[in-house]
């Protein structure tokens, strides 16, 4: 079931979800919520928001029960969060940051120079892959936010690619996981792309309890998500969100995102 | 081409035709009107997406968020008429006139500065020039509708800005058309069954009334004018009426033709009568004389054989001359000989001896004689009684019977009464055909006209004194065919 946070029973288990994944799929999380609540014994209700914050201050005012974030809101409230699961992208819990163009400015090896003078699109303030990655490397490459002619928040990934399709930005900070799902799904914007860029492996979004909850729903719902892959209908959904499936998540596996956040300046870890 | 057409066709084609010419002048009209109208409506739904970006943009030119202003931006610009939109942009520009998102990125770029530069041929205000809504046109017919938006202590947040292209007000004449040729289509699928039908309802009564006129003269009138159509029209019953008074009036005259016909026949059938019985008449005085000579000469056993002869020949010429008198009867007679003339001057004595005239009668024979014998005994004696009564008494007659190769010729002069060629056409073509001398006269030139010859008046200048009066009968001579054959 796929409802307004406000006006989910009580008794139900209430999951955000974000930009990490294209959310906008009515269909598709109906599906997912019926499987899950059936296999749970509880129902289980996933709540959009188009920001990672909306997501962070729901669960934070105890009005979801767990969300699925972006590993760089995790890494800045990891005191107040624990970790639930790591989705599985083609085998690993690992996923890259992406920076694309419109086609015209692929062909050679990308310079992060060249971004001067140009409009970039960021998927949202608080993701790893869709802002921060990109001010890490702005900032090794010497660029500062005044160095592009301008840049803007499109409020989710998918909205980054149409931009930068649209030509209303020229390149655009965008979710590989996301970009590649899309292009699975021959989203016809995306033919009007091109990665320009690839990063290093980051850990994959993970889904997210806040500490010291200790609904057993939670672990329940770990649990049956590390079990999708075991049965056809549960394998379909995961191959629907382009997925392997579900792992026991490592903190240590986000060290690399908390790296890129005390660079500049984000974290005082 | 098309008045050679039936009218079942040329009624349909027509209509078709009208409805095309109607079409064409109506779309050429709408059209013009449309490209009026069209150009008002377009600036007025520029107008209403203006006010609309004005008021939905504010808070997004306050956030400075590019996307959100895309995705109003595209959104408005779908309000604009459809055939507007390929060639109208709308953009919201930031307080320095900077484009902040543009609904065609790549013409209106994001942050590329728009006000106080050439924009599409078109030099746009700066930003402090405008501080109130500007309607900019250019030369070729586009349009750029500036805005300001300000914040709520009047401070500009930013700009809308509606640019459209000439090429959208121009009219959409196929969008125009399209309706139109639907229109004129339909129309013609319904009219075209409609107007052949009509034509044809049309058609059939002048079919019918021009195959009636066609009948007149060929068919029996009176089936003719039942034949004829009854008609509403006004124009249709002027034309079938006038046939039928002339189907009427043929009718009227036909009537009197037969009854004219009928008349004549009987008038026909009279007059062979009065013919047979005047030609009849004619030698029965001779043949009487003939009896009463055998009466008082016949112990003469010459003087009764010529008398016996005489009343055989004259019964056999009157046999011969009635069969000979019905005009389809074929009729053997033998060749004329001197005899048949003295017979015919035997005859006629008794008669000239009761008018006391003298009767002299010569023969002149320069070829062998071969004429139909009773024809020629009838003519002779016709001709030779005529000239005795209208010799009168005391009168002289003077008759001459001639042969040459070509012809045998007959002629008769007495004295009284002079008879011209005037008077002896009168008598011959006279309706009255009562009168006993002009029988003998038409039997005598109705021979000649059968049998190719003449029958004439003497001039004056060929008369011999003292005759008054002369006739000539003339056939051809037979016997030089005979000799030539």
């Amino acid at each position: 079931m796929f409802v307004n946070a406000r006006a989910a029973p009580s008794e139900s288990l209430r999951v955000g979800l974000t930009a990490v994944i294209l959310a906008d799929q009515a269909a598709f999380l109906t599906r997912w919520s019926d499987y899950l609540s059936a296999r749970m014994g509880q129902r289980v209700v996933f709540v959009a928001r188009e920001s990672y914050q909306d997501i962070l201050d729901l669960l934070f005012s105890e009005q979801l029960d767990a969300a699925w974030i972006c590993g760089y809101p995790y890494v800045l409230h990891q005191h107040r969060l624990r970790l639930l699961a790591s989705p599985l992208y083609q085998g690993k819990p690992l996923y890259q940051a992406y920076l694309i163009g419109r086609p015209d400015l692929a062909g050679s090896a990308w310079n992060w120079g060249a971004l001067k003078g140009r409009v970039l699109a960021y998927a949202d303030p608080l993701s790893n892959s869709g802002w921060l990655v990109a001010q890490a490397q702005m900032r090794a490459a010497g660029l500062t936010a005044r160095d592009l002619r301008r840049s803007f928040f499109a409020h989710s990934h998918r909205n980054v690619a149409e931009a930068v399709a649209s030509g209303l930005a020229q390149v655009g900070c965008i979710d590989g996981y996301v970009w590649e799902t899309m292009r699975l799904q021959h989203m016809a914007l995306i033919d009007s792309t091109r990665v320009l860029w690839r990063s290093d492996w980051f850990a994959f979004p993970p889904l997210v309890a806040r500490v010291g909850d200790n609904n057993p729903a939670l672990k329940a719902l770990a649990t049956t998500l590390q079990h999708m892959v075991d049965d056809s209908q549960g394998a379909s959904l995961l191959q629907a969100l382009n997925l392997s499936g579900f792992a026991p998540a490592r903190v240590a596996d986000f060290e690399p995102i908390r790296q890129l956040a005390r660079q500049i300046g984000r974290v005082e870890l | 081409m098309l008045r050679r057409l039936p009218y079942r066709i040329q009624i349909p084609l027509g209509l078709a035709l009208a409805v095309i010419l109607s079409v064409l002048l109506v779309n050429l009209v709408s059209a013009q009107i449309a490209a009026r109208n069209a150009r008002q409506d377009i600036l007025h739904t520029a107008q209403r997406v203006v006010a609309l970006l004005a008021a939905q943009g504010r808070p997004l030119l306050f956030q400075d968020d590019t996307w959100r202003a895309f995705a109003l931006v595209k959104s408005a610009t779908t309000l604009l008429p459809e055939v507007a939109q390929p060639h109208a942009r709308a953009a919201l520009l930031d307080a320095q006139g900077r484009y902040l998102a543009g609904s065609d990125p790549l013409r209106l770029p994001t942050g590329v500065q728009a006000l106080g530069t050439l924009q599409g041929g078109r030099l746009l205000p700066t930003a402090s020039d405008t501080a109130k809504a500007r309607l900019l046109g250019s030369p070729g017919g586009g349009v750029t509708l500036l805005e300001p938006v300000r914040s709520d202590d009047d401070q500009i947040l930013g700009f809308v800005l509606v640019d459209i292209d000439a090429p959208a007000f121009k009219p959409d004449w196929s969008a125009l058309a399209a309706p139109a040729l639907i229109g004129a289509a339909l129309a013609m699928l319904l009219l075209i069954p409609v107007g052949w039908f009509m034509g044809r309802k049309m058609a059939r009564p002048i079919a019918r009334t021009a195959q009636c006129i066609a009948e007149i003269g060929r068919g029996d009138v009176a089936r003719v004018q039942q034949r004829l159509p009854s008609v509403t029209d006004p124009e249709l019953q002027r034309i079938v009426g006038a046939v039928r008074q002339l189907l009427s009036e043929m009718m009227v005259r036909q009537a009197n033709a037969q009854r004219a016909l009928s008349a004549e026949r009987l008038a026909a059938v009279g007059r062979i009568t009065a013919a047979v019985a005047h030609e009849i008449n004619n030698p029965l005085a001779g043949l009487i004389t003939a009896v009463r000579t055998l009466r008082l000469h016949g112990d003469a056993p010459e003087q009764r054989q010529r008398s016996l002869d005489l009343i055989e020949r004259g019964l056999e010429q009157i046999r011969t001359m009635a069969t000979a008198l019905l005009p389809q009867a074929r009729v053997e007679d033998r060749c004329m000989t001197e005899r048949d003339y003295e017979d015919v001057l035997t005859l006629a004595r008794a008669t000239a001896a009761q008018y006391f005239v003298e009767l002299e009668g010569q023969i002149e024979l320069l070829h062998a004689l071969c004429v139909p014998s009773v024809v020629m005994r009838q003519v002779m004696l016709n001709l030779l009684l005529n000239a005795i009564k209208a010799a009168g008494q005391g009168g002289q007659v003077n008759t001459q019977l001639r042969s040459d190769e070509q012809r045998v010729r007959f002629t008769v002069m007495n004295t009284g009464g002079h008879l011209g060629a005037q008077e002896l056409h009168q008598r011959l073509h006279t309706e009255d055909h009562n009168d006993p001398h002009g029988f003998g006269l038409w039997i005598c030139h109705e021979f000649a006209v059968r049998f190719g010859g003449h029958f004439r008046t003497l001039e004056q200048s060929e008369l011999l004194p003292p005759y008054a009066t002369g006739l000539v009968f003339e056939m051809p001579n037979q016997a030089r065919q005979v000799t030539d054959t």
